[in-house]
């Protein structure tokens, strides 16, 4: 392993890794455009420039693999260096437009942060002599900027070694390079939102958050993809309590720095169509109290007759506080409609997306639901001899299968984040929050457990799954020693072998492969 | 707890003296405001009004361009720099490409806002400016929030004229008016806006 000097401070490296990558490690961040951790080096932006002693001249740091007792001076040491990106940065601003104030990127463009950290000169340009190139141009579900592109070619090389589709080139020659769609035609793959994270200028920019708010008022919540069993790591922007975006972040073992567009859109559910309060059939409101203290009840007396269908869209506490719940009341529980468990690590495409469109299948099948199989307990229902059916999401009465067995329960409670007619079919309907809203972890299809975290406070009197649970179980006199969802977890912990050694600490941010033998 | 006795020295003796003093001038102040010109403390509010800076710090109006419209790019400076966090601002997309960017919503809560006029420092475009207007009536505080329309049209401003308005920002910066005026005797050239087509 090469042991490397970088601005005075020797560390050693992995073999092949490039003077940029060994700088970060080192605790130094070079400035740099076309550089980009997941793709392929292209050294064209010559931003990244480094003094490497007994070179002759300065280096650009992404694409000169470090040796062994390689000596680096970034610009935190070299004069030489700093200049050399000074100069750099004025040739890329020298057609630059004076946009800042209507460019979405703003608050996190790379040429504002250098220019503020090196930069700081007069232009020198004068504004008529400015080449103008296309602006406000509609390629699907972006829009292109042309004039503020600085021709890093990041999204031509996403488009090449990604999604494969090639849609993106340079057009031109020289001052008048510019970026195109072929024809101008629209990106259509399903994977066109990275684009808008790879461009490190405005150039690139999303639709869906044209004009929405400035970024430097958002905050960053990490937290997991709920949309499929891939499990990507997301950072959710957000602002007094309404979500704006969804990014990803990066996770190599995972997602690398992708996620995909239907991913990216599923910040809208969280703020549309919620349920926000405890209600009856029929949208009659009553005391969330009442309703849970009903619902105790009519569990005591059903006893076993009672079912309970879960959800793979819960997390793994909410997940394992239903199943206590199920337990202690001696009913039956399964979880899926049909038979996809098989589909858990199928892909949709070669890139992220898989069959499953639940994030939690895994994780529900490591606490030992889904065994049995779901159909034999809808099929009770339908014969009548289920009393109370306890669904962990309103959703599952969308299924055909779900709503005709719930026709001949005498009760069905529904623990619902969204309204629609489907709730009709329900007795008695609880306000739930949605994954953003509370703390949990989903396991995905590889068996990886990943955390996410709460962004804000869910809606009305919504509470995450597993607090309701709790509360019914406590109501029902066998409370779980557990008031967050990192109790919950612990207790979880010990009784499933696949989370043995495992605490939300523990995961970190990136999440840990669970225990292979599943429980 | 000790606690100690300071003996304060008293003058006792009667004093008919300052209040008679006291008297006299309530009364002479009284008669001079009457009958004396210009020796009066007070005006006539609201038939007359004081004489206020060109500078004042008063009810803020947003500008127009020449079409009517807004100057504002919906840029949220002001909101970013309001102190009081008394500025909402809910951008649009406008029809011509040169400029994008406008404001369909611009509110200012007028009982939040503290007058510091950082909006207007902040404010790349001439959009928002203060006015020299200070006499604030409401019959509710929703009334006080004011709306886009209301910060254009301010009916009242002829009346009452603009307040503080920004500083010339490059007449602060030698070094940008020396390069323009190079340029002006070199090139004959005089920088402007940028025409996009």
């Amino acid at each position: 392993m090469p042991k490397v000097t970088i601005d005075g401070k020797e560390i050693e490296v992995a073999q092949g890794t490039s003077v940029i990558q060994a700088a970060e490690l080192a605790g130094v961040r070079v400035p740099r455009f076309c550089y980009h951790d997941d793709l392929p080096v292209d050294g064209n932006c010559r931003m990244c420039m480094v003094e490497i002693e007994k070179f002759p001249k300065l280096q650009i740091a992404c694409g000169t693999p470090v040796t062994d007792g390689m000596v680096v001076k970034t610009q935190v040491t070299s004069p030489k260096a700093k200049e050399a990106q000074k100069n750099t940065l004025e040739f890329l601003l020298v057609n630059h437009p004076i946009d800042c104030p209507v460019c979405d990127q703003a608050g996190e463009c790379y040429l504002q942060d250098q220019y503020m950290d090196n930069g700081l000169h007069d232009s020198r340009t004068v504004l008529e002599e400015k080449i103008h190139k296309r602006k406000v141009v509609d390629i699907g579900p972006i829009m292109l900027d042309a004039e503020r592109c600085v021709v890093c070619s990041r999204c031509i090389r996403y488009e090449r070694e990604v999604t494969k589709t090639n849609l993106l080139e340079f057009v031109n020659r020289g001052g008048s390079t510019q970026i195109s769609t072929y024809n101008g035609g629209p990106i259509t793959h399903e994977y066109a939102g990275n684009l808008v994270d790879v461009c490190p200028v405005g150039a690139l920019l999303s639709k869906d958050f044209r004009f929405k708010m400035r970024v430097w008022f958002l905050k960053e919540t990490d937290s997991i993809c709920p949309g499929c069993s891939t499990g990507c790591n997301i950072t959710i922007d957000h602002r007094d309590g309404e979500a704006y975006r969804i990014r990803p972040r990066r996770n190599v073992e995972v997602n690398k720095s992708w996620i995909c567009d239907p991913g990216r859109d599923l910040y809208k559910i969280i703020g549309t169509g919620r349920v926000t309060t405890a209600h009856r059939a029929g949208g009659a409101v009553v005391a969330q109290s009442d309703l849970i203290d009903e619902v105790v009840s009519k569990l005591q007396s059903a006893g076993p007759s009672s079912a309970f269908l879960a959800t793979p869209r819960a997390s793994n506490e909410d997940a394992y506080a239903f199943k206590k719940l199920a337990e202690s009341v001696g009913g039956r529980l399964d979880f899926r409609v049909g038979n996809p468990q098989d589909k858990v690590a199928v892909r949709k495409d070669q890139i992220l997306q898989r069959e499953d469109r639940h994030p939690n299948t895994q994780g529900l099948l490591n606490l030992g639901l889904g065994v049995t199989g779901v159909d034999a307990l809808l099929a009770d229902c339908k014969a009548g001899k289920v009393q109370v059916l306890v669904l962990q999401d309103g959703g599952l009465l969308r299924e055909a299968a779900v709503a005709e067995a719930a026709k001949n329960v005498a009760y069905v409670v529904a623990i619902a984040t969204h309204q629609g007619p489907h709730l009709a079919a329900a007795h008695a309907v609880i306000p739930a929050a949605v994954w953003a809203e509370t703390d949990g972890t989903f396991t995905n299809f590889d068996q990886r457990v990943q955390r996410f975290k709460r962004a804000f406070d869910p809606p009305g009197d919504a509470k995450p799954r597993w607090e309701i649970a709790l509360d019914l179980l406590t109501r029902l006199g066998k409370p779980v020693n557990a008031a967050t969802a990192a109790d919950v977890f612990v207790e979880m912990a010990v009784e499933t072998k696949a989370y043995a050694d495992l605490t939300h600490r523990s995961l970190g941010p990136k999440g840990r492969a669970a225990a292979q033998a599943s429980a | 707890m000790a606690t100690s006795v300071i003996t304060v020295n008293r003058d006792t003796r009667p004093g008919y003296y300052p209040i008679f003093y006291g008297m006299w001038l309530t009364l002479r102040n009284m008669l001079e405001t009457l009958f004396v010109k210009g020796r009066s403390a007070t005006i006539e509010y609201p038939e007359k009004k004081r004489n206020i800076s060109t500078r004042y710090r008063g009810v803020h109006l947003l500008t127009a361009r020449e079409d009517g419209t807004p100057k504002c790019v919906a840029c949220y400076m002001c909101a970013t720099v309001c102190p009081a966090e008394c500025i909402y601002i809910e951008a649009g997309e406008r029809p011509e490409k040169k400029i994008e960017k406008y404001p369909t919503r611009f509110e200012i809560d007028l009982l939040r806002c503290v007058y510091c006029g950082f909006c207007v420092d902040a404010c790349p475009e001439e959009a928002i400016l203060m006015s020299r207007e200070n006499d604030l009536v409401g019959t509710s505080r929703a009334e006080l929030v004011i709306d886009r329309e209301n910060l254009m049209h301010r009916g009242k401003l002829a009346e009452v004229g603009t307040g503080y308005r920004p500083v010339d920002h490059d007449v602060r910066r030698p070094v940008r008016v020396a390069a323009l005026e190079r340029l002006k005797s070199e090139h004959g050239i005089v920088p402007g806006m940028p025409n996009r087509s």
